[in-house]
Protein backbone atom coordinates (compact mmCIF):
# COMPACT_ATOMS: atom_id res chain seq x y z
CA UNK A 1 0.00 0.00 0.00
CA UNK A 2 3.05 2.02 0.09
CA UNK A 3 4.06 1.85 -3.37
CA UNK A 4 3.98 5.16 -5.29
CA UNK A 5 0.71 5.73 -6.53
CA UNK A 6 -0.59 6.29 -10.49
CA UNK A 7 -0.55 10.09 -11.73
CA UNK A 8 3.07 10.32 -10.08
CA UNK A 9 5.48 11.79 -12.40
CA UNK A 10 9.07 9.82 -12.63
CA UNK A 11 11.24 12.12 -10.16
CA UNK A 12 13.29 14.96 -12.37
CA UNK A 13 16.01 17.35 -11.98
CA UNK A 14 14.06 19.77 -9.72
CA UNK A 15 13.48 16.46 -7.15
CA UNK A 16 17.12 16.19 -7.42
CA UNK A 17 17.64 20.47 -6.38
CA UNK A 18 14.93 19.98 -3.96
CA UNK A 19 16.24 17.12 -1.99
CA UNK A 20 19.76 18.03 -2.02
CA UNK A 21 19.18 21.62 -0.46
CA UNK A 22 16.53 19.70 1.65
CA UNK A 23 20.17 17.86 3.11
CA UNK A 24 21.31 21.44 4.49
CA UNK A 25 18.23 21.93 6.14
CA UNK A 26 18.53 22.14 9.84
CA UNK A 27 14.53 22.85 10.78
CA UNK A 28 13.22 20.34 13.07
CA UNK A 29 9.93 20.27 14.92
CA UNK A 30 10.47 21.03 18.92
CA UNK A 31 10.94 18.36 21.08
CA UNK A 32 8.04 19.50 23.11
CA UNK A 33 5.98 18.86 19.83
CA UNK A 34 6.95 14.87 19.72
CA UNK A 35 6.48 15.04 24.00
CA UNK A 36 3.43 16.00 24.15
CA UNK A 37 2.04 14.05 20.53
CA UNK A 38 3.73 10.72 21.96
CA UNK A 39 2.58 11.38 25.75
CA UNK A 40 -0.98 12.09 24.10
CA UNK A 41 -0.86 9.20 22.20
CA UNK A 42 -0.06 6.83 25.11
CA UNK A 43 -2.59 8.06 27.08
CA UNK A 44 -5.69 7.27 24.56
CA UNK A 45 -3.90 3.70 23.96
CA UNK A 46 -3.85 2.96 27.07
CA UNK A 47 -7.43 3.91 27.91
CA UNK A 48 -7.90 1.46 24.32
CA UNK A 49 -5.99 -1.10 25.59
CA UNK A 50 -8.11 -0.91 28.99
CA UNK A 51 -11.46 -0.83 27.28
CA UNK A 52 -10.80 -3.63 25.05
CA UNK A 53 -9.32 -5.96 27.71
CA UNK A 54 -11.69 -5.11 30.76
CA UNK A 55 -15.16 -4.68 28.65
CA UNK A 56 -16.85 -6.42 30.49
CA UNK A 57 -15.58 -4.95 34.47
CA UNK A 58 -17.09 -1.16 33.30
CA UNK A 59 -13.81 0.39 34.91
CA UNK A 60 -13.92 4.10 36.07
CA UNK A 61 -12.76 5.75 32.79
CA UNK A 62 -15.78 4.27 31.03
CA UNK A 63 -17.79 7.10 32.47
CA UNK A 64 -16.34 8.97 29.24
CA UNK A 65 -17.87 7.21 27.06
CA UNK A 66 -21.38 8.99 25.61
CA UNK A 67 -23.79 5.98 25.99
CA UNK A 68 -22.89 5.76 30.02
CA UNK A 69 -23.55 9.98 30.27
CA UNK A 70 -27.17 9.61 30.10
CA UNK A 71 -27.94 6.62 32.41
CA UNK A 72 -25.31 8.14 34.95
CA UNK A 73 -26.42 11.82 35.23
CA UNK A 74 -30.35 10.02 35.12
CA UNK A 75 -29.29 7.87 38.76
CA UNK A 76 -28.14 10.59 40.06
CA UNK A 77 -30.84 12.99 39.18
CA UNK A 78 -32.80 10.65 40.49
CA UNK A 79 -31.15 10.13 43.54
CA UNK A 80 -31.16 13.64 43.65
CA UNK A 81 -35.17 13.85 43.86
CA UNK A 82 -35.23 11.51 46.20
CA UNK A 83 -32.73 13.25 48.51
CA UNK A 84 -35.23 16.19 48.45
CA UNK A 85 -38.07 14.13 48.80
CA UNK A 86 -36.05 12.35 51.63
CA UNK A 87 -34.64 15.49 53.51
CA UNK A 88 -37.67 17.72 54.94
CA UNK A 89 -39.04 14.63 56.49
CA UNK A 90 -35.79 14.91 58.81
CA UNK A 91 -35.96 18.38 59.32
CA UNK A 92 -37.98 19.80 62.51
CA UNK A 93 -41.53 20.84 61.68
CA UNK A 94 -42.27 24.18 61.09
CA UNK A 95 -43.49 26.39 64.07
CA UNK A 96 -46.67 27.35 62.24
CA UNK A 97 -47.57 23.87 60.98
CA UNK A 98 -46.92 22.58 64.49
CA UNK A 99 -49.20 25.19 66.32
CA UNK A 100 -51.84 24.45 63.64
CA UNK A 101 -52.05 20.85 64.50
CA UNK A 102 -52.19 21.86 68.26
CA UNK A 103 -54.88 23.98 67.65
CA UNK A 104 -56.98 21.91 65.60
CA UNK A 105 -59.36 20.33 66.79
CA UNK A 106 -59.37 16.20 66.78
CA UNK A 107 -62.65 15.64 64.48
CA UNK A 108 -61.06 17.64 61.06
CA UNK A 109 -58.90 15.40 58.77
CA UNK A 110 -55.20 16.64 59.12
CA UNK A 111 -53.70 17.59 55.90
CA UNK A 112 -50.87 15.26 54.36
CA UNK A 113 -48.54 18.12 55.90
CA UNK A 114 -49.38 17.75 59.14
CA UNK A 115 -49.93 13.56 59.27
CA UNK A 116 -46.36 13.10 57.80
CA UNK A 117 -45.09 15.09 61.19
CA UNK A 118 -47.34 12.81 63.17
CA UNK A 119 -45.78 10.03 61.86
CA UNK A 120 -43.48 8.25 63.50
CA UNK A 121 -39.44 8.74 61.71
CA UNK A 122 -39.96 4.84 60.38
CA UNK A 123 -43.04 5.15 58.77
CA UNK A 124 -41.93 8.94 57.12
CA UNK A 125 -38.86 6.89 55.68
CA UNK A 126 -41.52 4.01 54.34
CA UNK A 127 -43.72 7.12 52.95
CA UNK A 128 -40.75 8.51 51.22
CA UNK A 129 -39.12 5.46 49.75
CA UNK A 130 -41.17 4.91 46.39
CA UNK A 131 -40.04 7.66 44.66
CA UNK A 132 -36.42 6.44 44.90
CA UNK A 133 -37.11 4.05 41.90
CA UNK A 134 -34.89 5.80 39.28
CA UNK A 135 -36.13 4.97 36.00
CA UNK A 136 -40.07 6.23 36.60
CA UNK A 137 -38.51 9.35 38.53
CA UNK A 138 -36.12 10.96 35.52
CA UNK A 139 -37.45 10.33 32.13
CA UNK A 140 -34.15 9.53 29.60
CA UNK A 141 -34.45 12.17 27.36
CA UNK A 142 -34.76 14.68 29.87
CA UNK A 143 -31.61 13.42 32.03
CA UNK A 144 -29.75 13.30 28.99
CA UNK A 145 -30.42 16.97 28.39
CA UNK A 146 -29.47 17.24 31.84
CA UNK A 147 -26.31 15.54 31.33
CA UNK A 148 -25.06 16.98 28.04
CA UNK A 149 -25.52 20.11 29.84
CA UNK A 150 -23.30 19.83 32.58
CA UNK A 151 -20.74 18.32 30.05
CA UNK A 152 -20.58 20.54 28.65
CA UNK A 153 -19.58 23.14 31.67
CA UNK A 154 -16.99 21.16 34.03
CA UNK A 155 -14.07 19.93 32.88
CA UNK A 156 -13.01 16.74 33.72
CA UNK A 157 -15.88 14.55 33.65
CA UNK A 158 -14.83 12.20 36.73
CA UNK A 159 -14.72 15.48 38.36
CA UNK A 160 -17.88 16.62 37.61
CA UNK A 161 -19.19 13.01 38.76
CA UNK A 162 -18.06 13.47 42.04
CA UNK A 163 -19.46 16.75 42.70
CA UNK A 164 -22.74 15.65 41.53
CA UNK A 165 -22.56 13.09 43.97
CA UNK A 166 -21.57 16.01 46.53
CA UNK A 167 -24.57 17.66 45.66
CA UNK A 168 -27.17 15.23 46.22
CA UNK A 169 -26.29 14.60 49.51
CA UNK A 170 -25.77 18.96 50.31
CA UNK A 171 -29.22 19.83 50.88
CA UNK A 172 -29.06 17.68 54.16
CA UNK A 173 -25.58 18.07 55.13
CA UNK A 174 -25.83 21.83 54.92
CA UNK A 175 -28.45 22.19 57.34
CA UNK A 176 -27.23 19.71 59.59
CA UNK A 177 -23.77 22.03 59.11
CA UNK A 178 -21.32 18.77 58.67
CA UNK A 179 -20.02 20.16 55.17
CA UNK A 180 -16.33 20.60 55.41
CA UNK A 181 -15.10 24.03 54.38
CA UNK A 182 -12.87 22.35 51.63
CA UNK A 183 -15.72 20.49 50.81
CA UNK A 184 -18.55 23.90 50.56
CA UNK A 185 -15.63 26.07 49.24
CA UNK A 186 -14.99 22.91 45.77
CA UNK A 187 -18.68 23.29 45.57
CA UNK A 188 -18.94 26.73 45.27
CA UNK A 189 -15.95 26.91 43.16
CA UNK A 190 -18.45 25.20 40.56
CA UNK A 191 -20.31 26.92 38.37
CA UNK A 192 -24.26 26.35 39.56
CA UNK A 193 -25.51 24.68 35.82
CA UNK A 194 -28.77 26.32 35.64
CA UNK A 195 -29.88 23.45 33.36
CA UNK A 196 -30.27 21.16 35.57
CA UNK A 197 -33.55 19.88 37.38
CA UNK A 198 -34.90 22.06 40.28
CA UNK A 199 -34.07 19.10 43.21
CA UNK A 200 -30.65 19.31 42.24
CA UNK A 201 -30.77 23.47 42.11
CA UNK A 202 -32.57 23.70 45.36
CA UNK A 203 -29.87 22.03 47.01
CA UNK A 204 -27.07 23.71 45.57
CA UNK A 205 -28.86 26.83 46.61
CA UNK A 206 -28.92 25.50 49.99
CA UNK A 207 -25.11 24.49 49.94
CA UNK A 208 -24.42 28.04 48.43
CA UNK A 209 -24.38 30.61 51.13
CA UNK A 210 -21.81 28.40 53.27
CA UNK A 211 -20.06 27.15 50.08
CA UNK A 212 -19.35 31.11 49.35
CA UNK A 213 -19.06 31.87 52.87
CA UNK A 214 -16.38 28.88 52.94
CA UNK A 215 -14.33 30.48 50.35
CA UNK A 216 -14.41 33.95 51.32
CA UNK A 217 -12.90 33.16 54.59
CA UNK A 218 -9.87 30.85 53.08
CA UNK A 219 -7.82 33.37 51.09
CA UNK A 220 -6.13 30.02 48.98
CA UNK A 221 -9.24 29.18 47.80
CA UNK A 222 -10.33 32.64 46.74
CA UNK A 223 -7.06 32.91 44.89
CA UNK A 224 -7.43 29.48 43.21
CA UNK A 225 -10.95 30.75 42.23
CA UNK A 226 -10.40 33.91 40.96
CA UNK A 227 -7.52 32.16 39.10
CA UNK A 228 -9.66 29.60 37.50
CA UNK A 229 -11.56 31.80 36.74
CA UNK A 230 -9.70 34.74 35.22
CA UNK A 231 -10.82 37.08 37.73
CA UNK A 232 -7.96 39.71 37.28
CA UNK A 233 -9.28 42.14 40.21
CA UNK A 234 -10.31 39.54 42.54
CA UNK A 235 -6.91 37.79 41.93
CA UNK A 236 -5.04 41.19 42.82
CA UNK A 237 -6.72 41.18 45.74
CA UNK A 238 -5.74 38.26 47.15
CA UNK A 239 -2.65 38.53 46.36
CA UNK A 240 -2.50 42.00 47.61
CA UNK A 241 -3.77 40.50 50.98
CA UNK A 242 -0.39 38.42 51.01
CA UNK A 243 -2.14 34.84 50.82
CA UNK A 244 0.34 31.35 49.94
CA UNK A 245 0.42 32.23 45.84
CA UNK A 246 1.25 28.40 46.14
CA UNK A 247 -1.64 27.22 48.42
CA UNK A 248 -3.25 23.78 47.18
CA UNK A 249 -6.97 22.36 46.77
CA UNK A 250 -7.60 18.97 47.91
CA UNK A 251 -5.86 17.78 44.91
CA UNK A 252 -3.23 19.63 45.01
CA UNK A 253 -3.82 21.73 42.95
CA UNK A 254 -2.03 25.39 42.99
CA UNK A 255 -3.47 28.67 41.10
CA UNK A 256 -1.18 28.68 38.79
CA UNK A 257 -2.03 25.16 37.30
CA UNK A 258 -5.56 26.27 37.67
CA UNK A 259 -4.94 28.97 36.03
CA UNK A 260 -3.06 26.69 33.26
CA UNK A 261 -6.03 24.04 32.69
CA UNK A 262 -8.34 27.07 32.31
CA UNK A 263 -6.17 28.83 29.44
CA UNK A 264 -6.33 31.89 32.40
CA UNK A 265 -3.40 33.52 30.09
CA UNK A 266 -3.36 36.66 32.34
CA UNK A 267 -4.15 34.90 35.41
CA UNK A 268 -0.89 33.16 34.59
CA UNK A 269 1.13 36.38 33.79
CA UNK A 270 0.14 37.55 37.00
CA UNK A 271 0.82 34.43 39.06
CA UNK A 272 4.14 34.16 37.48
CA UNK A 273 4.53 38.21 38.30
CA UNK A 274 4.33 37.45 41.84
CA UNK A 275 6.40 34.68 42.41
CA UNK A 276 4.40 31.43 41.57
CA UNK A 277 5.92 28.04 41.50
CA UNK A 278 5.78 26.77 38.04
CA UNK A 279 6.88 23.53 38.63
CA UNK A 280 4.07 22.77 41.42
CA UNK A 281 2.67 19.62 40.83
CA UNK A 282 -0.53 18.67 42.03
CA UNK A 283 -1.39 15.06 43.52
CA UNK A 284 -1.24 13.32 40.20
CA UNK A 285 1.81 14.69 39.20
CA UNK A 286 0.23 17.14 36.67
CA UNK A 287 2.58 20.67 36.12
CA UNK A 288 1.26 23.77 34.74
CA UNK A 289 3.52 23.47 31.57
CA UNK A 290 1.90 19.72 31.29
CA UNK A 291 -1.64 21.03 31.66
CA UNK A 292 -0.53 24.18 29.30
CA UNK A 293 0.38 21.72 26.46
CA UNK A 294 -2.26 19.32 27.31
CA UNK A 295 -4.64 21.86 26.44
CA UNK A 296 -2.92 23.16 23.49
CA UNK A 297 -2.32 26.89 25.42
CA UNK A 298 0.69 27.73 22.98
CA UNK A 299 1.22 31.32 25.02
CA UNK A 300 0.66 29.61 28.33
CA UNK A 301 3.58 27.06 28.06
CA UNK A 302 5.68 29.90 26.28
CA UNK A 303 5.43 31.77 29.59
CA UNK A 304 5.68 29.16 31.60
CA UNK A 305 8.76 28.12 29.93
CA UNK A 306 10.10 31.58 30.58
CA UNK A 307 9.43 31.43 33.74
CA UNK A 308 11.98 28.48 34.53
CA UNK A 309 8.97 25.44 34.08
CA UNK A 310 10.10 22.56 33.11
CA UNK B 1 6.82 -9.37 12.26
CA UNK B 2 8.81 -6.56 14.33
CA UNK B 3 6.95 -2.96 14.03
CA UNK B 4 8.63 -0.94 12.18
CA UNK B 5 8.54 -3.62 9.35
CA UNK B 6 4.65 -3.38 9.03
CA UNK B 7 3.02 -1.37 6.68
CA UNK B 8 1.52 2.47 8.01
CA UNK B 9 -1.84 0.78 7.62
CA UNK B 10 -1.19 -2.09 9.97
CA UNK B 11 0.08 0.53 12.68
CA UNK B 12 -2.30 2.99 12.65
CA UNK B 13 -4.95 0.05 13.01
CA UNK B 14 -2.79 -1.51 15.86
CA UNK B 15 -2.36 1.67 17.54
CA UNK B 16 -6.56 1.79 17.56
CA UNK B 17 -6.40 -1.27 19.28
CA UNK B 18 -4.48 0.52 22.01
CA UNK B 19 -1.05 -0.42 20.75
CA UNK B 20 1.23 2.53 21.66
CA UNK B 21 4.84 1.50 20.55
CA UNK B 22 2.45 1.22 16.94
CA UNK B 23 1.62 4.95 17.45
CA UNK B 24 5.36 6.07 17.82
CA UNK B 25 6.48 4.17 15.10
CA UNK B 26 4.20 5.96 12.90
CA UNK B 27 5.26 8.96 13.99
CA UNK B 28 8.91 8.77 13.67
CA UNK B 29 8.31 7.32 10.26
CA UNK B 30 6.45 10.14 9.11
CA UNK B 31 7.92 12.77 11.67
CA UNK B 32 10.32 14.81 9.35
CA UNK B 33 8.26 14.54 5.91
CA UNK B 34 4.85 16.34 7.27
CA UNK B 35 6.88 18.84 9.47
CA UNK B 36 8.61 20.42 6.30
CA UNK B 37 5.39 19.95 4.37
CA UNK B 38 3.90 22.22 7.08
CA UNK B 39 6.86 24.66 8.17
CA UNK B 40 8.32 25.29 4.23
CA UNK B 41 4.04 25.94 3.37
CA UNK B 42 3.41 28.45 6.64
CA UNK B 43 7.26 29.35 6.48
CA UNK B 44 6.67 30.10 10.35
CA UNK B 45 8.97 28.07 12.79
CA UNK B 46 6.21 28.38 15.90
CA UNK B 47 2.67 27.80 14.15
CA UNK B 48 4.11 24.71 12.35
CA UNK B 49 5.42 23.49 15.39
CA UNK B 50 1.50 24.31 16.66
CA UNK B 51 -0.14 22.80 13.35
CA UNK B 52 2.38 19.49 13.88
CA UNK B 53 1.03 19.30 17.43
CA UNK B 54 -2.63 19.59 16.10
CA UNK B 55 -2.61 16.99 13.21
CA UNK B 56 -0.62 14.18 15.44
CA UNK B 57 -3.36 14.75 18.25
CA UNK B 58 -6.05 14.74 15.45
CA UNK B 59 -4.45 11.25 13.94
CA UNK B 60 -4.42 9.60 17.68
CA UNK B 61 -8.25 10.55 18.13
CA UNK B 62 -9.46 9.49 14.44
CA UNK B 63 -7.40 6.11 14.81
CA UNK B 64 -10.09 3.90 15.34
CA UNK B 65 -11.87 6.31 12.38
CA UNK B 66 -9.25 5.20 10.01
CA UNK B 67 -10.50 3.14 7.20
CA UNK B 68 -7.86 0.79 5.62
CA UNK B 69 -9.33 1.47 1.99
CA UNK B 70 -7.44 4.77 1.96
CA UNK B 71 -3.79 5.04 2.34
CA UNK B 72 -2.70 6.42 5.72
CA UNK B 73 -0.64 8.59 4.06
CA UNK B 74 -3.41 10.34 2.15
CA UNK B 75 -5.47 10.35 5.21
CA UNK B 76 -2.20 11.60 7.38
CA UNK B 77 -1.91 14.89 4.51
CA UNK B 78 -5.85 15.55 4.63
CA UNK B 79 -5.87 16.08 7.69
CA UNK B 80 -2.43 18.18 7.82
CA UNK B 81 -3.58 20.31 4.77
CA UNK B 82 -7.12 20.98 7.04
CA UNK B 83 -5.35 21.88 9.85
CA UNK B 84 -3.01 23.99 7.73
CA UNK B 85 -6.08 26.43 5.92
CA UNK B 86 -7.59 26.50 9.48
CA UNK B 87 -4.43 28.00 10.23
CA UNK B 88 -3.70 30.21 7.61
CA UNK B 89 -7.22 31.33 7.93
CA UNK B 90 -6.96 32.39 11.87
CA UNK B 91 -3.52 34.04 10.60
CA UNK B 92 -5.27 36.62 8.87
CA UNK B 93 -7.77 37.92 11.51
CA UNK B 94 -5.02 37.32 14.33
CA UNK B 95 -1.03 39.00 15.19
CA UNK B 96 1.32 35.67 14.77
CA UNK B 97 2.92 34.56 17.95
CA UNK B 98 5.74 35.58 16.77
CA UNK B 99 4.83 39.14 16.04
CA UNK B 100 3.96 39.42 19.89
CA UNK B 101 7.34 37.89 20.95
CA UNK B 102 6.77 33.87 21.28
CA UNK B 103 9.54 31.84 21.72
CA UNK B 104 9.29 28.42 21.18
CA UNK B 105 10.53 26.19 23.73
CA UNK B 106 15.12 26.53 23.41
CA UNK B 107 14.89 23.57 21.40
CA UNK B 108 17.83 20.83 21.16
CA UNK B 109 18.47 22.19 17.86
CA UNK B 110 20.87 20.04 15.72
CA UNK B 111 22.26 20.74 12.52
CA UNK B 112 21.48 17.62 9.83
CA UNK B 113 24.40 18.87 8.11
CA UNK B 114 27.04 16.22 9.42
CA UNK B 115 30.05 18.15 11.12
CA UNK B 116 32.52 15.99 10.26
CA UNK B 117 32.53 17.23 6.72
CA UNK B 118 33.50 20.54 7.78
CA UNK B 119 32.53 24.33 8.32
CA UNK B 120 32.86 24.87 4.51
CA UNK B 121 30.20 22.09 3.79
CA UNK B 122 27.76 22.88 6.60
CA UNK B 123 27.97 26.30 5.04
CA UNK B 124 27.07 25.22 1.85
CA UNK B 125 24.45 22.87 3.05
CA UNK B 126 22.95 25.75 5.20
CA UNK B 127 23.14 27.78 2.20
CA UNK B 128 21.46 25.54 -0.17
CA UNK B 129 18.65 25.24 2.06
CA UNK B 130 18.12 28.39 2.49
CA UNK B 131 17.48 29.54 -1.31
CA UNK B 132 15.30 26.53 -1.25
CA UNK B 133 13.01 28.44 1.54
CA UNK B 134 13.05 31.39 -0.59
CA UNK B 135 12.03 29.80 -3.78
CA UNK B 136 9.16 27.78 -1.97
CA UNK B 137 8.29 31.16 -0.95
CA UNK B 138 8.02 32.94 -4.14
CA UNK B 139 5.59 30.05 -5.70
CA UNK B 140 1.74 30.85 -5.62
CA UNK B 141 0.22 28.91 -1.97
CA UNK B 142 -1.50 26.53 -4.10
CA UNK B 143 1.41 26.21 -6.41
CA UNK B 144 3.67 25.62 -3.55
CA UNK B 145 1.34 23.14 -1.41
CA UNK B 146 0.92 20.77 -4.84
CA UNK B 147 4.43 20.68 -5.10
CA UNK B 148 4.84 19.83 -1.30
CA UNK B 149 2.40 17.31 -1.20
CA UNK B 150 4.19 15.71 -3.99
CA UNK B 151 7.68 15.61 -2.84
CA UNK B 152 7.08 15.01 1.11
CA UNK B 153 3.45 13.41 1.00
CA UNK B 154 4.65 10.74 -2.06
CA UNK B 155 1.13 11.69 -3.66
CA UNK B 156 -0.04 10.87 -6.56
CA UNK B 157 -1.67 14.00 -8.89
CA UNK B 158 -5.13 12.65 -8.28
CA UNK B 159 -4.74 12.55 -4.14
CA UNK B 160 -3.77 15.73 -4.54
CA UNK B 161 -6.61 17.24 -6.31
CA UNK B 162 -8.80 15.28 -3.73
CA UNK B 163 -7.45 16.80 -0.97
CA UNK B 164 -6.54 20.21 -2.16
CA UNK B 165 -10.62 20.00 -3.65
CA UNK B 166 -9.04 21.20 -6.87
CA UNK B 167 -9.84 19.18 -10.65
CA UNK B 168 -7.25 16.92 -12.05
CA UNK B 169 -5.93 19.11 -14.77
CA UNK B 170 -5.68 22.41 -12.54
CA UNK B 171 -3.76 20.08 -10.16
CA UNK B 172 -1.51 18.96 -12.79
CA UNK B 173 -1.33 22.30 -14.25
CA UNK B 174 -0.22 23.99 -10.39
CA UNK B 175 2.59 21.08 -10.36
CA UNK B 176 3.85 21.82 -13.55
CA UNK B 177 4.13 25.27 -13.16
CA UNK B 178 5.81 24.77 -9.79
CA UNK B 179 8.60 22.57 -10.97
CA UNK B 180 9.46 24.81 -13.93
CA UNK B 181 9.48 27.84 -11.37
CA UNK B 182 11.85 25.70 -9.05
CA UNK B 183 14.04 24.62 -11.78
CA UNK B 184 14.77 28.42 -12.75
CA UNK B 185 15.21 29.66 -8.70
CA UNK B 186 17.46 26.74 -7.63
CA UNK B 187 19.32 26.13 -10.94
CA UNK B 188 22.68 28.08 -9.39
CA UNK B 189 22.52 24.90 -6.89
CA UNK B 190 22.81 22.73 -9.70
Amino acid sequence: MNEVPPGRDEPDDVDELYRRASAGDDSRPSEWVRHAVLTHAAHLAAERARQTGHAGRAPRREVNQPWRRPAIFGTLAAAALAGLLVAPHFLPPPTPNVAMKSQAPATSAPTPDVRQYAAPPAARREAAAPPAAPSPAVPPQEAEQRSSGMLAEQRPPPAATADERKLAKAGASARNETTSPEAAASLAAKNAPAKLAGTVSAQREAAAPMADAAVRADPGARLRQAAETGDAPALQRVLDEQSDIDGRDDSGRTALLLAAQHGQDHAVEVLLAHGADPNAADSNGDTPLKAAIHGHRQAIAAALQRAGAR
Amino acid sequence: MTVTAQSDEELIERYGRGDAAAFETLYRRHEMRIWRYLQRYVNNRATADELMQEVWFAVARDAQRYEPSARFTTWLYTIAHNRMIDSVRKSRRQTSLEAIGYEAEPVVHQLTADPCAGPFAAAVARDQAGGLARALEKLPAEQREAFLLQTEGDLGVEEIAAITDSSFETTKSRLRYARTKLRELLKEYA
